[in-house]
């Protein structure tokens, strides 16, 4: 019920505002390195994009409570991107194939196959923005979940190129499984030139601070 | 949690009466003698490009600094390129080529779809739209 609900509220979003900034899929030649952090898990992804239309590259993440971690490859794919005069939509499908290695610590413990597939869809003008994106986990017996976020967000000024430039951003958190629950994380975004960081705190208390940086 | 909102608030009004004072240096530069683009960073910055070296080309999907960083990286890897400017809030890239080169519009266009964007228009010379 909680699924249904949250992802009619999502499509119904994007539905009236028709971006991500961190852009899974770069220019080619492009590296990016993005450093994530929420209440849930610790991740780092670093990707090389040989054309405009993908990317491939490294990817872990360490699962906190669960104790759990991820080691992969994974493919990043744009399979369509909108440019409009004053705003820019893009469409993404991104997929994960890697090893999971639960019970950290014990001696005995096996890799396990692992792999995710998402969908992403982002919207933005200078001053508006939003987003969702899900991701199915299959980690054998270790982990089996579905996580969706959706974000709103507002640029309280407009910066020219070169500027600093800041949002204020609503991030809407769902989760299955043992931990199912949705979360609400109020954040800030600044970027400039090749940086963006972002931080925030959800209504759980959970600290989010996200580092992209593009090379 | 509330100490944070107002942390994150007071962070954003700093950023943004910072940012307002920095429009307000630039308008004051604009007003210098009608130049094709003002130097300003050296990987954002047109230099003294002569209007023969200009090209200006319309750009869609222009909305945000951070992805738009890849138009620098695309042009600026170019021997025949000598600066770029980025104005986003006009959807314009402004291209300086090097002395006597140049670069024909069917890779003109080729390089802002890599960059991430679609070509509406391309002129060349000093003034645009």
């Amino acid at each position: 019920m909680k699924l249904t609900v949250f992802t009619l509220c999502c499509v119904i979003l994007m539905g009236y505002a028709p971006q991500s900034l961190s852009r899974p899929v770069s220019y080619p030649g492009g590296w990016t390195v993005m450093q994530k952090n929420d209440k849930n898990a610790h991740s780092l992804h670093v990707h090389y994009s040989p054309t405009a239309k993908y990317s491939i590259g490294y990817r872990t993440e360490y699962w906190r409570e669960e104790n759990w971690q991820f080691h992969g490859a994974q493919l990043n794919y744009l399979v369509k991107r909108h440019n409009a005069p004053a705003s820019q939509a893009n469409f993404y499908l991104k997929g994960g194939l890697g090893t999971a290695h639960g019970d950290l610590g014990v001696p005995d413990s096996e890799p396990q196959l692992a792999a995710f597939a998402d969908i992403a869809l982002d919207w933005e003008t200078r001053r508006y923005f939003t987003s969702y994106e899900n991701r199915v986990y299959y980690a054998e017996d270790i982990a089996k979940f579905f996580r969706q976020k959706a974000r709103v967000g507002i640029a309280p000024y407009i910066g020219d190129y070169g500027d600093l430039h800041t949002w204020l951003m609503l991030q809407v958190d769902h989760i299955t499984g043992e931990r199912d629950n949705i979360s609400v994380t109020p954040l800030v975004r600044f970027f400039k030139n090749e940086y963006l960081v972002e931080v925030g705190i959800s209504d759980k208390g959970g600290i989010l601070f996200n580092l992209i940086i593009r090379f | 949690m509330k100490i944070s909102i107002t942390a994150i608030l007071f962070m954003t009004l700093f950023f943004a009466l910072q940012s307002h004072a920095q429009h307000g240096e630039h308008e004051h530069n604009h007003n210098h003698e009608g130049q094709v683009a003002e130097p300003s960073a050296a990987s954002n910055d047109m230099g003294n490009a002569a209007c023969e070296d200009t090209i200006n080309i319309k750009v869609s999907g222009l909305v945000c600094d951070f992805c738009a960083r890849s138009l620098e990286k695309v042009f600026l890897k170019r021997s025949d390129v000598a600066g770029i400017k980025v104005d986003l809030g006009k959807g314009f890239v402004a291209v300086a080529t090097k002395p006597g080169l140049t670069i024909d519009d069917a890779t003109l266009t080729k390089l802002i779809t890599d960059s991430g964007y679609n070509v509406n228009a391309i002129q060349r010379g000093c003034e645009h739209g």
